[in-house]
């Protein structure tokens, strides 16, 4: 594909999102007509119609597109720094490692500001990362290893994490719906806190999109065009998780996003890595936006969390990844 | 079928004396060892038959189901963990990372969610639920769970890696499905659920242990059916053939084996994690590759572990006591991850 058709791919998928987007300003528990949202969108009012569109409907969507990107971009990051196809915030506990802390502060700390969260979440998920790495290097980087390590560390974190769950009594419920991961009632302060920890993760990730190219080589042939690998994996390792630091305390854990859309985008064969990351965060942005639109309308007025979605839909895409062989590394096919 | 590495000593002839004198340890310390402190004698005299009514109360109802419970559920997850780590040949597999464990969780959870919004939707307290019908439930899902992860490693040519990335897949969703269930409808019931998929012998009562008697018979009846398949099996489909075995006909029962073993512990005591991971290479480093001593090393250090996981987690919180399934997962985790450096 060259950039040219790359671009139009990329397009087609962010025009689809926001298509989606609009979309999902229609149903919910008072379904409003197409003139209405528009009307509301264009020309706000006090009215009814533009409070659910502008309060309710708009922000969450868009904090779901926000989201999906993060954790795409998150998932890629991790994927060419582990040279790992399976690396996945989810799969690698980075998510268990963000979620822990969070729930840690909210139940035993609840003085501390939900501002601080995203940086509880990035350091739990930095210390989950490095675990988890640390044992994949000692079976090689195999993915067998990296998906047993990251699973052991995601069990270690989760019974803490339902521990302190069970100290938390009554609130418990209110937690129990955010560590399934979902959007509802998101606010514009909850998309406000998230944006600046995505945007740093996708626009860094684009920004150093030719180191990350020479990363998806051998460790050796990054060194010989000169990439310094222990100056540069650290800031990738940081620039993969702060997506999800970002987006942990405001959506909770929203699985397999991050493991199926930088799979999604490679099959497009765009060209280049930048083109790839690019195109990776737009799909990460449709999945989520779709998954949740699916999550709050399926069972109407219920929700569902968008992490069963989520997981619904990305479990059998990793189930179809490894019939298929593409799960290879290193000349061992999964 | 010993050894098949000349490094590796013969296995020590007080290995399983000594696991006997550990058993009777712990087993000790659980009777005699909890939050309501009662003097010894008074525990001699309830065991011979006598003691006041309070002392009996605690230990003939409490204390002791909830040790046999625990006893019966750590045979269990040991024994499943060695059954799937020989036939799967892949020592890091566990019925907590096959998707075993999500099923059961996942049945359990509907089965609650089911009879409070169904049957009994003006349900206010835990005695009105169907409790005793939870291990049942449980062990439904999880042989479900096994049942799904082994139509998916027939296709995928016994691949131990493909497996357990399989398991791994199958209990993401399945886990992911469970939590969504409880967070969209649970509201009303959720510190049971949450309790329960801590894995906990809390309030665990005669009812859960008559349950699980039957399947730790079974599966120890089984044992000399599947022993010389086991020890064939750990090579591989290959060398089984040669030996005159029907390769995917024993797979298929020690697989079955395995699957019924863990998804009635889950389904009694909750997710008890890396119990059946941690507890068959603690008896294989104990008696080296000699299969004829690991064997039952790991049905006794399985009982042991899970005896003294809870009993730990009894007296560590005190008035809040910690789940055995929270206590298994912060020693087992690093326990796997230091493995996991160390197998190749």
């Amino acid at each position: 594909m060259d950039a040219r058709k790359s671009s139009i791919a990329i397009s087609l998928v962010v025009v689809a999102t926001l298509l989606l987007i609009v979309v999902g300003l229609l149903p919910g528990a008072k379904t409003l007509s197409i003139d209405a949202v528009v009307r509301a969108l264009l020309a706000p009012d006090g009215k009814i119609e533009s409070i659910l569109v502008w309060t309710l409907r708009l922000p969450r969507s868009l904090a779901a597109a926000v989201a999906g990107a993060g954790l795409a971009v998150s998932g890629y990051l991790l994927q060419s720094l582990t040279r790992n196809p399976l690396a996945d915030p989810g799969i690698t506990g980075v998510t268990a490692g963000a979620v822990a802390p969070i729930v840690a502060c909210f139940v035993l700390l609840p003085w501390v500001s939900s501002f601080y969260y995203p940086f509880a979440g990035l350091a739990g998920g930095l210390a989950a990362a490095s675990v988890t790495f640390w044992v994949a290097r000692g079976g090689n980087g195999r993915p067998l290893h990296l998906a047993l390590g990251g699973i052991s560390v995601s069990l270690f974190l989760g019974a803490i994490t339902i521990y302190v769950l069970l100290l938390a009594g009554p609130q418990s419920t209110a937690l129990m719906f955010w560590i399934s991961g979902g959007f509802a009632g998101r606010t514009w302060s909850h998309l406000l806190h998230m944006l600046p920890w995505v945007i740093i993760g996708v626009v860094g990730a684009l920004l150093l999109h030719r180191v990350i190219a020479m990363f998806s080589l051998s460790d050796h042939a990054a060194a010989g065009m000169g990439v310094q690998l222990n100056l540069w994996k650290p800031i990738l390792l940081v620039l993969g998780i702060c997506p999800v630091a970002g987006v942990a305390p405001a959506a909770g854990p929203v699985a397999f996003v991050g493991l199926a859309a930088p799979h999604i985008a490679r099959l497009l064969r765009p060209r280049g890595t930048g083109w790839e990351i690019g195109l990776t965060a737009a799909i990460g942005s449709l999945i989520v936006t779709a998954a949740d639109l699916t999550a709050r309308t399926i069972a109407i007025p219920k929700e569902l969390p968008v992490g069963i979605i989520t997981a619904l839909l990305g479990g059998p895409i990793f189930v179809y990844l490894i019939q298929r062989g593409r799960l290879e590394f290193k000349g061992e096919r999964a | 079928m010993t050894s098949n590495s000349p490094a590796i000593a013969q296995p020590n002839a007080w290995l399983l004396p000594a696991a006997a004198l550990l058993v009777l340890i712990s087993l000790a310390a659980a009777v005699f060892l909890g939050v309501v402190d009662i003097p010894a004698e008074d525990i001699v005299a309830v065991l011979t038959g006598g003691g006041s009514s309070e002392a009996r109360a605690i230990i003939l109802d409490i204390r002791l189901p909830r040790i046999v419970t625990g006893i019966l559920a750590g045979i269990q997850f040991a024994l499943a963990g060695l059954i799937l780590q020989t036939i799967t040949r892949n020592p890091l597999a566990d019925p907590s990372l096959m998707g075993v464990s999500q099923g059961a969780t996942l049945t359990v959870t509907i089965f609650l969610l089911f009879t409070v919004y169904i049957f009994n939707p003006g349900s206010h307290t835990v005695a009105e639920l169907p409790i005793g019908w939870l291990p049942a439930a449980g062990t439904v899902g999880g042989m479900i769970a096994g049942g799904i992860i082994y139509l998916l490693a027939f296709r995928l040519g016994l691949s131990p890696l493909r497996i357990t990335l399989c398991g791994i897949a199958i209990g993401a969703i399945l886990h992911a499905i469970t939590i969504g269930l409880i967070a969209g409808w649970g509201s009303a019931r959720i510190e049971i659920i949450l309790e329960w998929l801590s894995g906990s012998l809390y309030a665990r009562t005669w009812d859960h242990a008559l349950f699980l008697l039957p399947f730790t018979a079974a599966g120890l009846a089984v044992l000399p059916l599947i022993y010389r398949p086991l020890i064939l099996l750990q090579f591989d489909a290959a060398v089984a053939r040669s030996f005159g075995l029907s390769y995917r006909k024993q797979f298929s029962l020690a697989l079955l084996v395995s699957c019924a073993l863990a998804a009635s512990a889950v389904g009694s005591v909750g997710p008890i994690v890396f119990v059946g991971l941690v507890v068959p290479h603690l008896a294989r480093f104990l008696a080296g590759r000699h299969f004829p001593l690991v064997l039952p090393l790991t049905i006794v250090l399985g009982a042991v572990i899970v005896t003294l996981g809870d009993l730990i987690g009894r007296l560590a919180g005190r008035a809040e006591e910690v789940p055995i399934g929270v206590v298994t997962a912060i020693v087992g985790a690093p326990a796997l991850l230091a493995l996991l450096r160390k197998v190749p």
